[in-house]
């Protein structure tokens, strides 16, 4: 039951992530549930967003924050049941949200039945649904990428007496896609949630579904083959639906998941967020052009997911050596900062609770091509706390007024599944949604406005861009076109102010209207169009030739 | 008679007399015109000299070696020559003046030819001077790059630029007094032409060693001698 | 637009330069290049720049200013094609950040103060906190050289970094035989490159220069470098000297000696006449923090036409008699005469050569003759003591070099006393 029929809604569409847990707690148990998320539907509708992704709510142990699944078609009892899940369904529904859910495709929990009945014995009829060896020397050639926890994708099974494959933690054994019945029994789960009427799927692992020895593992054309025939499947049946890619992999071979436009329809852009961060540091747009430059184009009716943050780490996988020295000693100078190969650190703290860099860079994410995905709690400013384990820093309870635990819960606070930030600078008594909500010059109040004027055009989220390469390095300009819709970005990488000469001569006898206040700017001649940015400032012009 | 003698001797005396007294003044204006001049040429003279010592006028001359000219010809400093020359011709001019003023005659013609004569003398002797320093500068500039080019008898180089200079301020000079223009012209035409086919002449010799050892530098290089230039003095 | 309406007396920065110094901001490096038909080095010289400039200081802002007097070849497009900007992406995958390699060309014909006026006023305006100037014919530069010029400045609080350099044992002989002694025994301080083609300064030490030097009178248009390596020495400003690499410049044309005399020790004499309070109260000398080796040398044999040298000599102290006469005493020219009569038995003692020195300076300060012929009229009687240099050390030891350098400067620091003697006319 899809809000508008309009089958590129993802197109336009401005995502909010979040964990069911994390935000709103409605029977004081101290973990946030469905039935307080459906709550808060209304300010998220009043914020402006259009979709929801949520991060995995099944049945799980929680080694892995609900990455790994102990029951693909339930709901954890923690964050209440399959009905209070439909009843939020209808709710978004009924305000034009759409719901995206997670898919873990690549492994299950080892607390999974399947595994139980897999490693029970070598000729138990799920064997062969896992990957079993007798040797750990297979697939050496791949790499790990829990580095800090893992010391190899093998794990031995006393059990069965045999080592069974996992990419990510050992708990989580890796399906086996060579199993027909396997490939089967994941696209009756993926049914089973379209039929409830969810709107899309984010995909977890892609990347990793198959293994052959002689490769790294990843991207093989056998994994494509899969994704493919899942995608057809939906088309035919659930036509609207979408699948967003998690591969963190370097443009040009994420560029093989979109296929003929036949396979995703939105993949996240991973190297692209670690240079927007490392751009500003430098007051230098290179590392930000080159990579789109780098950047494929991709078929029509795909997209690019753009994200500031997100539960993860700030991944610096894709990145040179160089580079991630750099964005280490720039933005997790304390070790405690960096996890695996990445930061795990909020917006606001990454950018020195600085306002006017925070808008810039949700400036830069509304503008660039694609479509933007907003970290709960990074609307408001929150903080994190690098001091609870992993990437919990980066989870905790949504702040929604200076109150008893924030206004997240009504349990005490001992019984949070995590406590909430209270430190001066980004604590609940100081950055929360109540006290933003007051006024119009908060960050929720600014972040509602950009949304708006980011809506108001549909040329953000479907228009092509160019860049202009104007002498001063520090700016950052581009075009974006759509139909005889123009809008000009330029942004002010530079904590200075800066004058920058921008090469309009195609858009001769355009007057420039700035999106946000619609003053009229001198129209565009023969010479240069001169331009002054305040430290940080970003304009978003519209191009009108009347 | 005796009457008449000393009738004749009286009118005699009181014509010296009233000649005297008509001549007495005069003299006496002559006096006062000396001694003025005097003190007025003096005055010029020191003014002078103060200004050719705030402008320092020694060093110039120095620096174009006219001082050392001067000191060959057992001359004073080129200040003391110029305040002197000063002194000398305001002081004759008043002098001159005096004479007039006696109403001697033909006098007044001489002293009017001194006075028209006087800036023409002044600009010779300017002509001139500046004609010395130029020669002497030019001559020495002429004599180091000839040395420091390598070239054979930079001596010779260096006298001839100050030759020329020197005849051509004579020249100039002579021509500025109004004095024999002609014979001047022809002889500086003639040591001018023949200094000119020397210089031909010896260039023309020579100049074919200079000119083979060009040659032989620009396509024989390699086995040559001239590794000189390739040592770097910086 | 009003493009052309700075005239070049108002700024040496034309308003074309001035835009792009704006895109180019507020930086942490500059390395200044003066060029003047270079294309056939220049390309080899900034990339090796860029590539030192990559390697060592990736996280710094930096910029190659390139000061052209006037080149009608290549030089220009090939240091600006040494830009990492995000337009030609495959070069410059490495870099962090935008490299600018901006050009400009100063009006009025090659002048190496305008060059390096230019550089200077560009490194105050875009606040450059270390700045090096590197040579546009350095043929042996290595990326490494950019750390070795540039880490002093930031690490050490040195203010100027000269350089030291591997050089053939009859190369830079006028630096070996006059440059270098003088400066030393003058202003008390070794610098072994005193007029160097590579170096390095703080911002502090660029804007007191770029405000105190006479850009444009005369005296300030050459022998610009050596003017801010006195002037350093003069204010006691930090100087370290840091061993780069080979360097040789007999590749390329020769050198005219005149114009080397003028721009080096026409500059030194005419620095004494304003830093007089400065080195008059020197004595003796101490050494420079060094890094590598002080005096490396290379020993291959080459053939010198000495023959000419000296005939050059003998013949200059002949017919320079008139002129000699003037700037040397009476003692000192007699000598000279008599040195100057047989080849055979010639050598141009140190204490003579040391002598003569002195009272070409004083007889400069006291500009017995125009100061330019005092000048010229020191380039044959150098060229005799270049002979003695070359016979004395035909087969010589690189040690041996050296121990003659020292001998040459201990005879120049004991005879300071000479000049000043000489300076006020006492003698």
């Amino acid at each position: 039951m899809p809000p508008s029929q309009d089958m590129l809604w993802y197109k336009d569409a401005v995502i909010y992530q979040v964990h069911v847990r994390t935000f709103c707690d409605s029977n004081a148990d101290g973990i946030g549930d469905f039935r307080g998320l459906a709550q808060k539907l209304d300010y998220l509708q009043e914020l402006g967003i259009t979709a929801i992704w949520l991060m995995p709510f099944f049945p799980s142990p929680l080694r892995d924050d609900g990455y790994d699944i102990a029951d693909y078609r339930s709901i954890h009892p923690s964050y209440g049941t399959l009905e209070d899940f439909q009843n939020f369904l209808k709710l978004a529904h009924q305000r034009n949200i759409r719901v995206l859910i997670e898919m873990v495709l690549n492994h299950t929990s080892d607390q999974h039945p399947w595994f139980h009945e897999s490693r029970s014995s070598r000729d138990n009829p799920k064997r062969d649904w896992y990957v079993w060896s007798e040797s750990d020397a297979k697939y050496r050639e791949t790499r790990i990428i829990f580095l800090d926890t893992e010391l190899s994708n093998w794990a031995w099974d006393p059990v069965s007496k045999q080592y069974y494959w996992h990419r990510f933690f050992s708990h989580q054994p890796d399906l086996n896609y060579d199993n027909p019945a396997v490939r089967e029994e994941m696209w009756n789960i993926m049914k089973f949630w379209l039929e409830m009427g969810v709107d899309g799927f984010r995909l977890d692992a892609v990347p990793y579904l198959v293994e052959r020895e002689g490769t790294n593992c990843e991207n093989l054309p056998e994994t494509h083959a899969i994704v493919k025939d899942l995608r057809a499947r939906m088309d035919r049946e659930f036509p609207g639906c979408m699948l967003l890619a998690e591969a963190n992999q370097w443009p040009t071979d994420l560029r093989h998941y979109f296929g003929n436009g036949d396979e995703f329809h939105m993949a996240f852009h991973f190297p692209l967020m670690p240079r927007m961060f490392m751009g500003l540091k430098l007051e230098d747009r290179k590392p930000i052009t080159e990579i789109l430059q780098q950047t494929p184009s991709i078929p029509d009716a795909c997209q690019w997911c753009l994200f500031l943050r997100n539960h993860d780490e700030l991944t610096l996988e894709m990145v040179t050596d160089m580079e991630r020295d750099y964005m280490y000693d720039e933005y997790a100078r304390d070790k405690g900062m960096r996890l695996n190969m990445g930061i795990r650190r909020r917006l606001a703290p990454l950018l020195d609770n600085d306002r006017r860099r925070i808008e810039l860079m949700n400036g830069m994410l509304m503008s660039m091509p694609g479509t933007p995905i907003i970290y709960y709690g990074d609307e408001i400013g929150m903080g994190d706390n690098v001091h609870l384990g992993d990437r919990n820093g980066v989870r905790t309870p949504m702040q929604w007024d200076g109150g008893w635990n924030g206004g997240f819960s009504t349990a005490d606070p001992e019984n949070l599944y995590a406590p909430p930030i209270l430190n001066p600078v980004y604590g609940l008594q100081v950055v929360n949604v109540q006290s933003q909500k007051r006024f119009d010059h908060s960050l929720l109040s600014w972040m509602k406005r950009i949304i708006q004027v980011r809506k108001s055009m549909p040329v953000f989220g479907r228009g092509s861009m160019e860049f202009l390469y104007p002498a001063n390095h520090r700016v950052l300009a581009y075009v974006r076109k759509l139909g005889n819709e123009t809008i000009l970005a330029v942004n002010n990488l530079a904590s200075s102010a800066q004058a920058v000469e921008l090469d309009l001569k195609s858009y001769k006898g355009n007057i420039l209207i700035e999106m946000f206040g619609r003053n009229i700017f001198p129209r565009v001649g023969d010479l240069p169009y001169l331009l002054t940015l305040g430290p940080y400032q970003f304009y978003w012009f519209r191009l009108r030739k009347i | 008679m005796w009457q008449k003698f000393i009738n004749d001797l009286m009118l005699a005396s009181q014509e010296i007399i009233s000649e005297v007294a008509k001549f007495l003044p005069r003299l006496l204006v002559m006096l006062v015109l000396v001694l003025v001049g005097y003190v007025i040429a003096y005055l010029l003279k020191s003014v002078l000299r103060s200004i050719l010592r705030l402008t320092k006028f020694d060093k110039l001359s120095e620096h174009a070696g006219a001082t050392q000219l001067l000191n060959k010809a057992a001359l004073p400093s080129s200040t003391e020559l110029l305040t002197r020359l000063v002194f000398w011709v305001a002081w004759i001019g008043f002098l001159l003046a005096g004479a007039s003023v006696l109403g001697i005659g033909g006098m007044q013609e001489h002293v009017g030819h001194f006075f028209g004569f006087l800036p023409r003398l002044f600009a010779a002797l300017f002509v001139f001077f500046f004609g010395l320093l130029a020669a002497s500068f030019f001559s020495r500039a002429a004599l180091l790059a000839a040395v420091n080019a390598d070239l054979p008898s930079s001596r010779l180089i260096g006298i001839t630029v100050r030759t020329v200079i020197i005849v051509f301020s004579v020249a100039m000079g002579f021509e500025e007094l109004g004095l024999a223009e002609h014979t001047v012209l022809v002889a500086f035409a003639i040591v001018f032409g023949a200094l000119m086919l020397g210089l031909a002449l010896a260039f023309g010799l020579g100049g074919r060693d200079l000119a083979r050892k060009y040659l032989e530098r620009r396509f024989l290089h390699g086995e040559n001698e001239e590794r000189e230039d390739e040592l770097s003095p910086l | 637009m009003t493009r052309r309406s700075l005239l070049p007396e108002e700024s040496i920065l034309s308003d074309d330069f001035l835009r792009e110094l704006m895109n180019v901001g507020e930086v942490d490096i500059l390395i200044g290049v003066p060029t003047y038909n270079d294309a056939n080095t220049v390309g080899t010289v900034v990339q090796a720049v860029r590539a030192g400039l990559l390697q060592y200081f990736p996280r710094q802002r930096a910029v190659v200013i390139n000061a052209d007097g006037g080149s009608k070849d290549a030089t220009r497009d090939l240091v600006r094609a040494a830009s990492i900007s995000d337009l030609h992406h495959p070069s410059g995958m490495t870099a962090l950040r935008t490299l600018h390699c901006i050009s400009t060309q100063y009006s009025g014909g090659v002048e190496s103060g305008k060059a390096l006026h230019t550089i200077l006023a560009a490194a105050d305006l875009l606040r450059a906190r270390s700045c090096a100037v590197v040579a546009p014919d350095s043929i042996h530069i290595e990326p490494v050289w950019m750390k070795g010029l540039l880490d002093p400045l930031h690490n050490s609080h040195v203010d100027l970094v000269t350089p030291l350099y591997r050089r053939h044992k009859f190369d830079g002989l006028l630096v070996r035989n006059l440059i270098y002694p003088l400066v030393r025994a003058l202003y008390g301080k070794r610098v072994r490159e005193p007029n160097p083609t590579e170096f390095a300064f703080s911002s502090r030490l660029a804007v007191q220069f770029l405000n105190q030097h006479p850009w444009t009178q005369d005296a300030g248009r050459d022998g610009t470098e050596i003017s801010l390596i006195l002037t350093a020495l003069e204010q006691d400003w930090p100087i370290a000297q840091v061993f780069l690499g080979e360097k040789s410049r007999t590749e390329h044309a020769p050198t005219d000696l005149v114009r080397a005399m003028r721009q080096t020790v026409g500059t030194i004499f005419w620095s004494l006449e304003q830093n007089f309070s400065a080195w008059s109260s020197r004595s003796g000398s101490s050494p420079l923090p060094t890094s590598g080796p002080e005096a490396d040398v290379d020993l291959e044999p080459i053939r010198v036409n000495r023959k000419r040298l000296w005939e050059m000599f003998a013949r200059g102290v002949a017919e320079l008699e008139p002129v000699l006469k003037s700037i040397l005493s009476p003692a000192t020219l007699a000598e000279l005469q008599r040195a100057a009569a047989k080849e055979e038995e010639f050598h141009f003692s140190d204490e003579l050569w040391v002598q003569t020195a002195y009272e070409f300076a004083a007889s400069f300060h006291q500009e017995v003759i125009s100061r330019d012929h005092i000048v010229q009229a020191l380039v044959p009687l150098y060229r005799g003591k270049a002979y003695t240099f070359l016979t004395e050390n035909r087969d010589a030891s690189g040690e041996q070099l050296e121990a003659g350098i020292e001998a040459l400067c201990q005879t120049f620091e004991q005879k300071k006393p000479t000049l000043l003697e000489l300076w006020e006319g006492t003698k």
